[in-house]
C-alpha cells in the first residue's frame, strides 16, 4: 500500500490544511502531532475524503493503492471508506450508536463491503473481538455500547475498523478520552495488531508521549501545514523546529531536573482566518531572527529522513540561550 | 396543548469586555431577545396579524358595522357585496360583523385563559418546586393524573356543571390547563433552586418569598412567556371545540367555532359562510404559534449573538 | 429494524403497576364524574319527559334515583367491578356497557387510522425536511407544518369534505359520491386524516429537529467512516436514535387524537365513544355520560401505556 497526500485543504476560505505532503509505506506507524487547530484531525477526515460541509479538499490528490481518493465516484468511495482505509474516534462513548448491538456494527462494517459475505460477516465477529482481547466475546457481541466499559469501546471501535483488513488505520486521539492505565492497553493493542496483521496505522495525538510509545515516523503539524518530520526517536532526540521544541519541553519527563514552573508554550495557536505573515509560529517563537516575520520557510531536509520548516533550527540555538527559554 | 422545552437562562447584564478601545454595547438578555425577535420575519408576521386581531376586537367591542345579532339584513345565504363584504349567513345577519365580534370573544377567552391558567400553574408550580414535600407531592400526582384523561372531556363536564357563557368558559379551560404550566413552573424551579445565586441569596439571609419573586420567577420567566403564548391558540382552539359540540359561547355570541359550524351546514350552497370565521380562526392560531416559536428562539441561550 | 429484545420481568412489573393505576384512575375520575353529577338540581326526567307523576316516580326508582347518592354510588361501584355499567336515562332498556363496547371498537379504528397518518406522514415530511435543510424543501415542509397545526382539525375536516365529497362529486359529473359517514372501508381516510393531520405537524416538526441533532452526532461520522450508504446512515443510525424524542410524545399525542375524535366523530356523524359522549352530554343522559368517561380515562390510560412499552424497543438504554 502505498499512500500518498498533498491537499489544499479549504473550509471557505480558511485553510484548514495547507499544502501536506507525506507517504507512508505498507506496515509502517506515522503520528501526527499538534495542538487543536493545528489541522491533523482534518488531514484524517481528508485521507477518507470525509470533510465536512462546508469545507472541501481544494486540490491535490490522495494516492491509496495507486487510487486517486479525491476523484473516486461515491460508489468507489462507499467500498474505499472502511475497507482500504478505516478510522477510528476520539470518544468511543459517542462515536458507537448507542441503540444497536456491538456485535451488529461489527458485521455491519464487512456486510456494506464485498470483502466477506454474510456468512462469513457473520462469523468474523467473535474473533475480530478476541483479537482486540474483549473478554467473553459471545456474550459482549450481543450487548449495546453503554453496557461496555470506556476501553472496551475502544476496543470494539478498532474491531469495527479492522474488520475489513484495511491497508491503513487512522487512530484519531483514540486514548484521550480514557483514563492513563487503559490508554497505555490501547496503545499496547495497536502495537501488537500493527506487527500481527500488518495494517499501517496513522496516530493522531496532541499527547507526545502517546505518539513516541508507538510510532515510527512523527509529522507535527501547526497552523495546517507540517513543520517537521522525520523518524520519532531522532526528532524527540533532536527538534530542530522550534515548537517541536518547545512541545517537547512542555512535558514533564522524569530524568529531567525539576522546574519551578511548568513550562508551556506562550500565546494562543493562531487564527486561521488572520494568520501572520512569514513564518506561522512566529509571534510565539522565542529563537526568531527578522526574516521569519515575512518570508515563510520552506520544508527542508535538515538530516537524514529529518525536515524541518524553519529558517533558524535549534541547532544553531546556543545551549544558553534554550536554557534562558526554560 | 403545546408542549415546549424549557431552558433555563441567567438574568444578568452581559458585559463583554474587549482589549482594547471598542467596548460593545452592554445589553440586558431581553433587549437581546427583543432585537432578535424583531427580526424573525415569521414572528413579526404573527405580531402583526395580532395586532390587528386585538385592534378588530377593541373595536368590535364598541362598534361594528351592523349588529351582530340583527338578522334578516337582507337575502340570507347571499355572498359578499359592498354592502356586506363578507355576506349574510343563514339568518341574514352580517358575516363582517360577526367575524369582528368573534375577534374579540376568541382574544378574550384565549388570553383569559392563558393569564388565569398561567397564574395559577405559576403559584402552584413555584410552590411545588421550591418546598417540595407534600405540595408537591399533591401536585405532581395531579399533573401524572391529568396525563390519563383528555382534557376536553374535562372541561365538556365542567361546562355542563358550572353553565355557559364566557367567563366559565374561560374558567373550564383554565382549569384543564394549568397543570401544564405547573409542570413547566415546577421543573424550571427545582433546577433554578439548585443555583449558586439562590444560595448566595439564602445565606445572607433573604425570605423565601423574597428569593422566589425575585431570583426565581425572574430567570424562569422566559420559558413561562413563551408557554402562556402557546396557551393563547390552544385556547381559542378549544374554545372552537365547545362551540362545535354546542357548548361554547351561548348564542347569540358570534363565536367562531359556532359561526363554523353554523356554516358548515350550508357547505355546499353558500361556503362563504363558513369559510370566513375558518380563515379568522386559522390566521389567528397561525400568528400566535409564530409568535410563541419567534419567542423561543429569541429567549434560548444557544442562539444568542 | 428493531433488534429482538427479550420481555423481562422488570417489564412485566411495570405493565402491572401500570394497569393497576389506570384502574384505578379511571375509577377515580368516573367517580368524580359521578358524584358531580348527582349534585345538579332537578332530576332528569322532570323536564324532559313531561312524565305523569306516577310514571315519574316509577322512572326514579327503577334507577334507583330515589335513594340517596352515597347509596347510589355504592351500587354503582358493585356494578362497575362486574363491568355493568348500567342502564341509559333516555333509552330505558339499553345496556350501557355491550353500547358502548361497540362504539369503542369504531373509535379506536379511527384513531389508528390516525395514527397511522401522523406518524407516516409526519415522519416523512420531517425526515426530508432535515436531509434537505435549508433548501426550499426544508422551507416549504416547515411551513406547511405550521399551517398544519395551527389549522384547527375540524377546519380540516370541512376542506376536505369539500375536496372530497363535493369535489369528486363535481368533477366527476355525479359518478363519484362518497357520502360521509361509517361503515364502509372508503369513509376511514378522510376523518382519519382530519384528525391526523395537526398531530403529523407536530411530528413533522419534532422529527426535523431531532434528526438535524443526531445527524452531527459522532456515531453517525463513524457510520459514515465505515463507508455505509446514505440510505443506511439516514434510516438506520439517524433515524432511529432520532425517534427516541419523538416517542416520548407519542404519549400525549395519542391523547390529543383521542381527544379530538370527539369533535370529528361528531362532524362525520361516525358512531362512536365521541359522538356518544356529546350525544349523552346534551341529552342529560347522565349514566351513558358516566360510562363513556370510564371507558375513555381506561383508553388514554391504555393507549399511553402501549406508548411506554414500546419506549425500550427504541432506545436498549431503558429498561423498566
Amino acid at each position: 500500500m502505498n499512500l500518498t497526500t498533498e491537499f489544499g485543504n479549504a473550509a471557505g476560505t480558511v485553510r484548514a490544511v495547507d499544502g501536506i505532503s507525506f507517504e507512508m509505506d505498507p506496515g509502517e506507524t506515522l503520528g501526527i502531532v499538534g495542538e487543536s487547530g493545528s489541522g491533523k484531525s482534518m488531514t484524517a477526515l481528508s485521507i477518507l475524503n470525509l470533510v465536512p460541509e462546508p469545507g472541501r479538499i481544494s486540490g491535490g490528490q490522495i494516492l491509496v493503492n495507486n487510487q486517486d481518493v479525491v476523484s473516486m465516484t461515491s460508489s468507489e468511495l462507499l467500498e474505499y471508506r472502511g475497507g482500504d482505509v478505516a478510522m477510528i474516534f476520539q470518544d468511543p462513548m459517542t462515536s458507537l450508536n448507542p441503540v444497536l448491538r456491538v456485535g451488529f456494527q461489527i458485521e455491519e462494517a464487512m456486510r456494506a463491503h464485498s470483502r466477506f459475505d454474510k456468512r462469513q460477516a457473520k462469523e468474523r465477529v467473535i474473533p475480530l473481538l478476541q483479537r482486540v482481547r474483549i473478554p467473553s466475546p459471545q456474550q459482549r457481541a450481543k450487548d449495546y455500547p453503554h453496557q461496555f466499559s470506556g476501553g472496551m469501546r475502544q476496543r470494539a471501535m478498532i474491531a469495527m475498523g479492522l474488520a475489513n483488513e484495511p491497508s491503513l488505520l487512522i487512530a484519531d486521539e483514540p486514548t484521550t478520552a480514557l483514563d492513563v492505565t487503559v490508554q497505555a492497553q490501547i496503545l499496547e493493542l495497536l502495537k501488537d495488531l500493527n506487527r500481527e496483521l500488518g495494517t499501517a496505522i496513522i496516530l493522531i495525538s496532541h499527547n507526545v508521549a502517546v505518539i513516541s510509545s508507538l510510532c515510527t515516523r512523527v509529522m507535527v503539524m501547526y497552523a495546517g501545514r507540517v513543520v517537521e518530520s522525520g523518524p520519532t526517536r531522532q526528532v524527540f532526540d533532536h527538534p530542530e523546529h522550534p515548537y517541536t521544541w518547545s512541545l517537547l519541553r512542555s512535558v514533564p519527563r522524569v530524568d529531567e531536573r525539576r522546574h519551578e514552573r511548568l513550562i508551556s508554550i506562550e500565546g494562543m495557536p493562531p487564527d486561521l482566518s488572520r494568520l501572520p505573515s512569514g513564518c506561522k509560529f512566529h509571534p510565539r517563537c522565542h529563537f526568531k531572527v527578522d526574516r521569519c516575520s515575512h518570508e515563510e520557510p520552506p520544508l527542508a531536509e535538515v538530516a537524514a529522513e529529518q525536515e524541518a520548516r524553519c529558517w533558524v533550527l535549534m541547532r544553531n540555538v546556543s545551549s544558553q540561550a534554550q536554557a534562558l527559554k526554560t | 396543548m403545546a408542549t415546549v422545552v424549557p431552558t433555563t437562562l441567567e438574568v444578568a447584564e452581559e458585559l463583554q469586555i474587549v482589549g482594547g478601545d471598542q467596548l460593545p454595547e452592554q445589553v440586558t438578555l431581553w433587549q437581546d431577545a427583543w432585537r432578535r425577535l424583531t427580526r424573525n420575519r415569521m414572528a413579526v408576521i404573527g405580531m402583526v396579524i395580532i395586532g390587528f386581531f386585538l385592534v378588530t376586537a377593541v373595536v368590535s367591542f364598541v362598534w361594528t358595522p351592523y349588529d351582530t345579532w340583527r338578522q334578516a339584513l337582507g337575502i340570507t345565504y347571499s355572498g359578499p357585496s359592498l354592502a356586506h363584504p363578507l355576506g349574510l349567513d343563514d339568518y341574514g345577519r352580517d358575516i363582517l360583523s360577526r367575524v369582528m365580534g368573534g375577534a374579540g370573544i376568541a382574544l378574550s377567552v384565549g388570553v383569559g385563559a392563558s393569564l388565569v391558567a398561567s397564574a395559577i400553574g405559576i403559584i402552584l408550580g413555584l410552590l411545588a418546586g421550591f418546598y417540595r414535600g407534600k405540595v408537591d407531592v399533591l401536585i405532581s400526582l395531579l399533573i401524572n393524573i391529568s396525563y390519563g384523561v383528555p382534557d376536553l372531556l374535562i372541561a365538556l363536564i365542567l361546562v355542563v356543571l358550572i353553565g355557559r357563557g364566557i367567563q366559565n368558559i374561560i374558567l373550564a379551560i383554565s382549569i384543564t390547563a394549568w397543570l401544564g404550566m405547573a409542570r413547566l413552573v415546577r421543573g424550571q424551579t427545582l433546577a433554578l433552586r439548585e443555583r449558586e445565586f439562590v444560595e448566595a441569596a439564602r445565606s445572607i439571609g433573604t425570605k423565601n418569598l423574597k428569593i422566589l419573586s425575585r431570583h426565581i420567577l425572574p430567570n424562569a420567566l422566559g420559558p413561562i412567556v413563551v408557554q402562556a403564548t402557546y396557551l393563547v391558540p390552544a385556547a381559542i382552539i378549544f374554545e372552537a371545540f365547545l362551540s362545535l359540540l354546542g357548548l361554547g359561547v351561548p348564542p347569540p355570541a358570534p363565536s367562531w367555532g359556532r359561526m363554523a359550524v353554523e356554516g358548515y351546514k350550508a357547505i355546499q350552497i353558500a361556503p362563504h359562510i363558513v369559510l370566513a370565521p375558518c380563515v379568522a380562526l386559522s390566521l389567528t392560531v397561525l400568528a400566535f404559534n409564530w409568535l410563541g416559536d419567534g419567542l423561543r428562539d429569541a429567549i434560548d441561550p444557544r442562539m444568542r449573538r | 429494524m428493531f433488534p429482538r429484545r427479550e420481555v423481562t420481568r422488570g417489564t412485566l412489573v411495570y405493565a402491572f403497576q401500570r394497569l393497576v393505576l389506570i384502574t384505578f384512575t379511571a375509577v377515580v375520575v368516573s367517580s368524580i364524574v359521578f358524584i358531580g353529577v348527582h349534585q345538579l338540581p332537578g332530576n332528569a326526567f322532570a323536564s324532559e319527559h313531561r312524565a305523569t307523576a306516577g310514571t315519574e316516580a316509577a322512572l326514579l326508582h327503577h334507577y334507583h334515583l330515589d335513594l340517596p347518592w352515597p347509596q347510589q354510588y355504592v351500587l354503582w361501584l358493585e356494578g362497575l367491578a362486574h363491568g355493568d355499567l348500567g342502564e341509559s336515562l333516555v333509552n330505558l332498556g339499553t345496556q350501557i356497557t355491550p353500547l358502548l363496547l361497540r362504539e369503542v371498537k369504531v373509535s379506536v379504528t379511527l384513531g389508528l387510522a390516525a395514527v397511522l397518518v401522523t406518524i407516516g406522514v409526519g415522519m416523512s415530511l420531517g425526515v426530508l425536511a432535515a436531509i434537505r435543510q435549508n433548501t426550499w424543501v426544508d422551507y416549504t415542509a416547515s411551513t406547511a407544518a405550521v399551517i398544519g397545526y395551527s389549522v384547527p382539525s375540524f377546519v380540516w375536516a370541512f376542506l376536505l369534505i369539500l375536496l372530497t365529497v363535493s369535489g369528486f362529486y363535481a368533477w366527476t359529473g355525479g359518478a363519484i359520491y362518497e357520502d360521509i359517514g361509517w361503515g364502509k372501508i372508503e369513509q376511514i381516510p378522510v376523518p382519519a386524516l382530519a384528525l391526523g393531520l395537526p398531530y403529523a405537524a407536530i411530528v413533522a416538526r419534532l422529527t426535523r429537529a431531532s434528526m438535524l441533532e443526531v445527524i452531527r452526532q459522532d456515531y453517525v461520522r463513524t457510520a459514515w467512516a465505515k463507508g455505509l450508504s446514505a440510505r443506511v446512515v439516514i434510516l438506520r443510525h439517524a433515524l432511529r436514535n432520532a425517534l427516541i424524542p419523538v416517542a416520548t410524545i407519542l404519549g400525549p399525542l395519542v391523547t390529543g387524537i383521542i381527544t379530538g375524535s370527539v369533535v370529528i366523530e361528531y362532524l362525520f356523524g361516525i358512531p362512536g365513544l365521541g359522538q356518544e359522549f356529546v350525544t349523552s352530554i346534551l341529552s342529560r343522559d347522565y349514566n351513558i355520560v358516566i360510562g363513556v368517561f370510564t371507558f375513555y380515562a381506561a383508553l388514554v390510560g391504555l393507549a399511553n401505556l402501549t406508548v411506554d412499552l414500546l419506549y425500550p424497543l427504541l432506545d436498549p438504554r431503558i429498561r423498566y
